[in-house]
């Protein structure tokens, strides 16, 4: 075998021994598992906000809860109508709703929301009379009225903990529930003492006329750093408050709504035969998913070439390079740890490739979440997985070069880190480069920097989505490809002379005259 | 003898280190299956020539041919080498490094495995194979990396301060490595500064100082050329030996000593003199040590 490949095979196999391999294997599955996973825990443990009303205007709160319902409604009842039209049942629906669904069924999706407010607003159960459902025939809409009367029987007597059971949907109910005060008691009293026993987390005081905005409008807590409680309830007085103030000025709510309604640009996107369609969220996904890519490949070629330092400068505290430089030669013993090292990140790299593609292909399915992103257009598009490949191997090798030759001069990790210095301000440019970059792939910001071998890598994939013209593709890694063949002839220098060196790491005018230097013998060291 | 009869030959080589000379102007002759000591005080040029012996740095001029090659590079294979400066994988187990060194060294990976046991076992770390080097002590971890050096049956064995850090029982067992090469018809070269261990073993020496050849040639010449001298073992106060007539100088260490008698003087006297002032264990009439003749080499150097 190949002796350059005998260093590598050894390299591979040692860093297999090491924790750091492992830690590196299991960090990003860790933190890919921990960022779906502790939302999600933290959503299901937060408590129920128990909140109280008190209302000196007389009507306000009893409208503000209609308001609040009625989207809470809505969800319920699309919920319910979407699972009778594909045929589906939750067990987890009381009996007496479910029975709703069917019928729900033959009422069109626009009355809904009818439906919904008529259920919000009636303040009486039995007196349910939905104009929504006036289209129907009499017979049906009896049936439907009848069932409509029970749900909503169920609905007002539906606690937050059982809301909680409806996972299907996302309610306001399930975070927010109203507690009333108890009868023939002062409810300023009691919601002031309420709170101080922490049976409820907060209530509101409405102390003034809400239409004209003049008096006091206060919210009561003893932890004022969660604010949703308080913004979903404020926003719900706002809709109402301003319904009531057009009422009052004689203003007809939908002229107004009529006036507001705003233009909006739907997004299409044009391929290159001409053809335009409607930009979907898998478009928009697309185009950010080089960020994504353009991380990953940051943190694996850094993680790497770091390896890759730490490698060199530990086998020269060693003090098994001497042996080694006697049976293969300074440029084996270079490449083959390059080769080594390359294969070690390739391994953790695709190992995170393969646990990512089985988290949003098996995993997230498993546990009923939604992709947040389609991965047909990734895996249909080599210029994604292939070129983070190959823009990976090269990164790495350019930085491995520059790497290797600046460990070959360096006694310990310290002086190293010194000399690091230039190295990580250069890799850190294609971060601070990210955003405007994705945002416009093919600026003269993005194609000068895709020009600069340091950068191409992550420019380029950066860039992916453009996606940047051919040309482009060509020359920067032409560019990228000489520039690393320098690099590894200079290296390979340096790493001659500075791994058998001792003493104070070299200044660059030494280094340059290394570079010079005929192959085994080393320069003076006398100052220059 | 022919150049075929030499594994080493090295002719007028040179090396500078910017103002300092490290090796001036040196030529040797090693012939095949001989033991060869480089000797010299720390910092004389022995590792400095051994490294232009192994392509590791070259001359600035002069000529080496490695077994009838200009550079050792060509004939890796066919040399072992003990550095100076002696690690190993803290991670690897001996011997699985021994077998790292054979593979790099062109044997196959069975033959490797296989030569790293039957190492491991003549040599005295029969149970050692699986042992992470990490926990090998100084001296352990010293003798696998020699076997790593010897794995591949080399014709050429350098050892680079073989002995040091090394026990007793392991500077024995490292003799006996040294001499079973030779038997088996390799050429050692060997380099040290503890002179007692090249005079047990050598075939030739070679002593160094200062980047300057001081001595050349087999052992048994380069002592004869020192004259005679007496060894004594005494108890009982040495001042005695300075006041001697006839002595030229004292080697005294307190329990031993080397007498270096004048010219004409006959050892009888010194013995007859010493009798009744001094207790006498021991009274040897022999060549000077190689100590001796090394510190008068020296000294006549630093004069010329």
């Amino acid at each position: 075998m190949n002796k350059g490949c005998l260093v590598a095979l050894r390299e591979y196999h040692e860093n297999l021994r090491t924790k750091t391999f492992w830690i590196g294997i299991f960090f990003f599955p860790l933190v890919l598992v921990l960022s779906i996973a502790v939302p999600r825990f933290l959503e299901s443990q937060k408590e129920v906000r128990r909140f109280a009303v008190v209302d000196r205007s007389g009507w306000l709160a009893q409208r503000v809860l209609e308001d609040a319902d009625l989207p809470d409604l809505e969800a319920v009842l699309r919920d319910l109508r979407g699972r009778a039209a594909a045929g589906e049942d939750d067990p987890a629906w009381p009996e007496q709703i479910r029975t709703l669904a069917g019928e729900l069924g033959k009422v069109p999706e626009d009355q809904l929301r009818g439906i919904a407010e008529s259920l919000a607003r009636a303040q009486e159960a039995l007196t349910l009379h939905p104009e929504a459902l006036a289209s129907l025939p009499p017979a049906q809409r009896e049936q439907i009225e009848h069932e409509l009367e029970s749900f909503q029987a169920w609905w007002r007597g539906l606690s937050a903990e059982d809301a909680r059971g409806l996972e299907s949907v996302d309610l306001a109910r399930q975070k927010y529930d109203y507690v009333h005060a108890p009868e023939a008691q002062d409810e300023t009293a009691w919601a002031e003492q309420a709170l101080a026993r922490g049976e409820i987390f907060a209530w509101f005081e409405i102390d003034g006329d809400p239409v004209t905005g003049e008096g006091r409008f206060l919210y009561h807590s003893r932890n004022l750093t969660d604010g949703n409680l308080r913004n979903w309830f404020q926003k719900h007085v706002n809709d109402v408050v301003q319904s009531r103030r057009f009422e009052t000025e004689k203003i007809r709510e939908d002229v107004v709504r009529k006036i507001q309604k705003p233009l909006v640009f739907t997004e299409t996107i044009t391929d290159e035969t001409g053809q335009a369609r409607e930009a979907g969220s898998r478009d928009k996904a697309s185009q950010f998913l080089p960020m994504a890519f353009v991380y990953l490949l940051w943190i694996s070629v850094f993680m790497v070439a770091q390896m890759l330092l730490t490698n060199t400068i530990e086998e020269k505290s060693n003090r098994t390079i001497e042996v080694l430089l006697s049976s293969v030669s300074p440029l084996q013993l270079m490449s083959g740890k390059i080769g080594g090292i390359a294969a070690t990140g390739l391994t953790v790299v695709l190992s995170w490739l393969v646990f990512f593609f089985l988290v949003v292909k098996v995993g997230l399915p498993l546990f009923g979440i939604a992709p947040p992103f389609d991965l047909a257009p990734l895996l249909a598009n080599p210029r994604y997985i292939l070129g983070f490949v190959v823009y990976f191997l090269l990164g790495y090798l350019l930085y491995a070069g520059i790497l290797v030759g600046l460990g070959s001069v360096c006694n310990s990790l310290k002086e190293a880190q010194n000399l690091m210095m230039p190295v990580s301000v250069m890799l850190m440019l294609p971060l601070f480069a990210m955003f405007p970059v994705v945002n416009d792939p093919n600026s003269t910001l993005a194609r000068v920097l895709s020009y600069v071998p340091t950068l191409t890598p992550f420019v380029m994939m950066n860039r992916a989505a453009g996606p940047p013209p051919l040309m482009d593709y060509v020359c920067t890694t032409i560019i990228l490809l000489v520039t690393i063949l320098l690099v590894f002839w200079a290296a390979a220098k340096i790493f001659r002379i500075g791994i058998l060196m001792t003493g104070k790491p070299p200044r660059l005018g030494e280094i340059l005259r290394w570079l010079r230097a005929p192959i085994g013998v080393i320069p003076d060291r006398s100052d220059d | 003898m022919g150049n075929d009869d030499y594994s080493l030959i090295i002719d007028g080589v040179t090396k500078r280190f910017g103002a300092f000379t490290a090796v001036d102007d040196l030529s040797l002759r090693i012939p095949r299956g001989a033991i060869y000591g480089f000797l010299g005080p720390n910092g004389a040029g022995k590792t400095t020539t051994i490294r232009m012996i192994m392509s590791i740095i070259y001359p600035d001029s002069g000529r080496i041919e490695i077994l009838g090659h200009p550079r050792a590079e060509e004939v890796k294979d066919r040399l072992g080498y003990l550095p100076e400066e002696k690690g190993l994988y803290k991670k690897m187990r001996a011997g699985e490094i021994i077998t790292y060194f054979g593979r790099l060294k062109g044997m196959s990976g069975a033959d490797a495995r296989r030569r790293a046991r039957e190492l491991l076992d003549r040599y005295g770390l029969p149970d050692w194979f699986g042992t992470r080097c990490e926990s090998l002590s100084k001296g352990m971890g010293q003798k696998v990396q020699i076997m790593a050096s010897i794995v591949h049956d080399p014709e050429l064995v350098i050892f680079d301060e073989p002995f040091s850090g090394l026990d007793p029982v392991n500077v024995e067992l490292m003799r006996d490595l040294i001499l079973d090469l030779k038997r088996q018809g390799k050429t050692v070269i060997f380099s040290t500064h503890v002179m007692e261990q090249a005079e047990q073993i050598c075939d030739f020496i070679f002593l160094i100082d200062r980047g300057k050849k001081v001595l050349d040639g087999p052992l048994s010449a380069v002592r004869r050329s020192g004259g005679e001298s007496i060894k004594i073992d005494y108890d009982g106060d040495g001042e005695i030996l300075r006041r001697l007539p006839g002595v030229a100088r004292v080697n005294d260490a307190g329990k031993t000593a080397e007498l270096f008698l004048e010219p004409d003087t006959d050892p009888q006297s010194i013995l007859s003199a010493l009798v009744g002032k001094l207790s006498i264990r021991r009274f040897d009439l022999s060549e000077p040590s190689l100590h001796e003749i090394f510190v008068r080499s020296v000294k006549r150097m630093s004069h010329e």
